[in-house]
């Protein structure tokens, strides 16, 4: 050890001479060796590979609670908390023998269908009512005061309106998420800095310049997280609206099993729930890397 | 959309019209600006007739109303007792040919810095090429010209300050309203965007309202220096520079041996004196 340092040492001292002295090969200075980051540093950086393996040491500490949980349980309960593997299993089955692909099909379409309408709502009208004020005294009212209606509350009501269609349960998801949505654009495009909507005015721009080039450009990424955001409360929605005359969809499949005790297939569904939500998480951040690259040029 | 061009269509040949009949490019005409229903004066009965083709400063201690003047001649608000006026024209709100740098980053994050530059000229319809090859003029003349495709997160504060006062020089305005454009810029750049300035208003006939903290600025660019009292902000001094006799200095440091430079920079001193400490009392 001790022998080693020194060595070390004195190589090191030998190394710089030429770099400082007059002639021979010109070194460059030594690489900085930042201070040791400590795991809970403040603000601390975390590398791509690291938060990678943080990341699946999350997932993996996860799943293995749940199977100690699953171990701890006395065997005659067992089956009402089915181990990890018991329940990818239980999914796997579902795919091969019952076609889950085509009810998780369902459940995806009818989520991206009741939040692309949802979409064509909102932004357009969130980023009217934070371009002009009046529209917005006059619309958000309104809108503010539905978000505090529970979408489950609305069931009743749509399964009176539209029966057991797939519009009934549309309809749930798209009210789930609309009034919200609105509000969360509105903020956005209010948290548009002024001085930017003013010096384009000192331009000469023409409202409708201001609206569709300055703001919405503007507020885009903030609007982007938005949408993603809410797109997960949507998601939390799926079981709920799939209740409504179960036929087909993950929250069908999960309803039926209910009937049953099948808690394994109840929790492979809770599981599929899960995963779709964190693609669309990631799908959503990939767009906003695709969509807003300036915001990452400084990397 | 064709209604709002061809208005300020008209809006232009009246402009034009006050301008040959001798208006000033901006008029005051007995201004108060209040805030919070009144009980903050920000400006308190102020007239001042802005001259053509002359540079005039606005100085004054923090909060006096400076920033506040500039935004009631751009349109971006309205007074509260008097009137504004441009060529002669009451001010119904912002227009192209009064261009304005603002004291606050206002670049567009979305798009390049050369995009940045053209949207001005894209905004009164110039074609392609030429708003292209204006641009990058004037990306060159605030030395960005290397930075053309960066977008602005990339650049430091003063190099988003540049890319904003290449965007208002390119506009091409009559009326350059300018809100303390350095003050985020180290001493060297500030004197060469100064030099530019002078440079510019010599060649092309601007008519420029800056509006600076710095007393050695104020003397170098302007023709004429308006001191504004603490609030109420009022104008306590018009000084015309006349040791200067008409002359713009390229260089700055031939203004500093002019003879009454120092005496000059010597009774803003003893201003901003003065009204600092009215605040202490
Ligand atoms: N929108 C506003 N609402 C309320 N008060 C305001 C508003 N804008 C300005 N004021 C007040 O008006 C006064 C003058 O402000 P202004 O921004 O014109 O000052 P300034 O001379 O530009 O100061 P500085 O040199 O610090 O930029 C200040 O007291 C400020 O608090
Ligand atoms: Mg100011």
């Amino acid at each position: 050890m001790m022998a080693e340092n020194k060595s070390e040492s004195t190589s090191n001292t030998e190394s710089t001479v030429p770099g400082t002295g007059t002639g021979g090969t010109l070194e460059k200075a030594p690489l900085y060796k930042p201070p040791k980051e400590r795991f809970l540093e403040v603000r601390g950086s975390v590398g791509r590979n690291e938060s990678l393996i943080l990341g699946l040491a999350g997932v993996v500490a996860f799943f293995g609670i749940w199977e100690i949980c699953h171990y701890l349980t006395p065997e005659s309960q067992q089956k009402f908390l089915p181990s990890v593997e018991q329940v990818v299993g239980k999914i796997y089955g579902l795919i091969r023998d019952k076609g889950y692909f085509s009810d998780i099909g369902k459940s995806v379409y009818r989520i991206y269908l009741s939040f692309t309408v949802a979409c064509l709502i909102a932004v357009p009208l969130g980023l009217l009512m934070g371009c002009f004020i009046k529209l917005r005294a006059l619309i958000n009212p309104t809108v503010g005061g539905l978000r505090y209606l529970p979408a489950a509350s609305f069931v009743p009501l749509l399964l009176v309106y539209f029966g057991p269609t797939d519009f009934a349960k549309m309809a749930l998801l798209f009210l789930g998420c609309v009034f919200f949505l609105i509000a969360l654009i509105l903020d956005n495009v209010l948290s548009v800095p002024k001085e930017l909507i003013e010096s384009a005015q000192t331009m000469g721009a023409s409202r409708r310049h201001i609206v569709l080039k300055v703001a919405l450009p503007a507020a885009a990424p903030q609007i982007l997280d938005s949408m993603r955001n809410m797109i997960a409360v949507s998601w939390t929605y799926l079981v709920i609206a799939e209740i409504v005359a179960a036929t087909d969809g993950i929250g069908a499949v999960m309803m039926r099993a209910a009937r049953f005790l099948h808690v394994d297939i109840i929790m492979g569904g809770i599981l599929t729930i899960g995963i779709l939500g964190v693609l669309t998480d990631i799908s959503f951040r990939l767009a906003a890397r695709f969509l807003f690259p300036y915001q990452y040029a400084r990397h | 959309m064709s209604n709002s061009g061809k208005d300020s269509l008209s809006r232009d040949a009246s402009l034009e019209q006050g301008r040959a009949a001798g208006e000033p490019p901006a008029r005051a005409n007995r201004v108060s600006k209040e805030y919070v229903g009144g009980k903050i004066v920000a400006l308190d009965d102020v007239s001042l007739d802005i001259r053509e083709n002359q540079v005039t400063a606005l100085i004054g201690p923090s909060g006096c109303g400076k920033t506040t003047m500039l935004r009631l001649i751009a349109g971006l608000e309205y007074p509260t007792r008097g009137g504004v006026e441009v060529y002669g024209q009451p001010i119904l709100g912002p227009g192209p040919e009064r261009g304005m740098v603002f004291q606050a980053y206002t670049s567009f994050p979305w798009l390049s810095v050369l995009k940045n530059v053209e949207h001005g000229m894209k905004i009164q319809g110039l074609p392609r090429d030429a708003r292209r090859a204006r641009a990058e003029k004037f990306l060159k003349l605030v030395h960005l010209d290397d930075f053309a495709d960066s977008y602005p997160v990339q650049l430091s504060g003063g190099m988003k300050q540049r890319v904003a006062i290449a965007r208002t020089l390119a506009q091409n305005p009559q009326l350059l309203l300018l809100d303390e454009p350095f003050g985020a810029l180290d001493a060297q750049v500030t004197w060469e965007m100064e030099e530019m300035i002078i440079e510019i208003i010599e060649s092309e006939n601007k008519t420029v309202i800056l509006i600076t903290h710095d007393i050695q600025e104020a003397i170098y660019l302007a023709d004429r220096i308006i001191f504004f009292t603490r609030q109420p902000g009022k104008i306590k001094a018009d000084m015309p520079m006349e040791f200067k006799g008409g002359r713009r200095f390229l260089r700055k440091e031939d203004l500093l041996s002019e003879p009454g430079y120092v005496d000059m920079e010597k009774l803003l001193y003893q201003m901003m004196r003065e009204e600092i400490q009215g605040r202490v009392s």
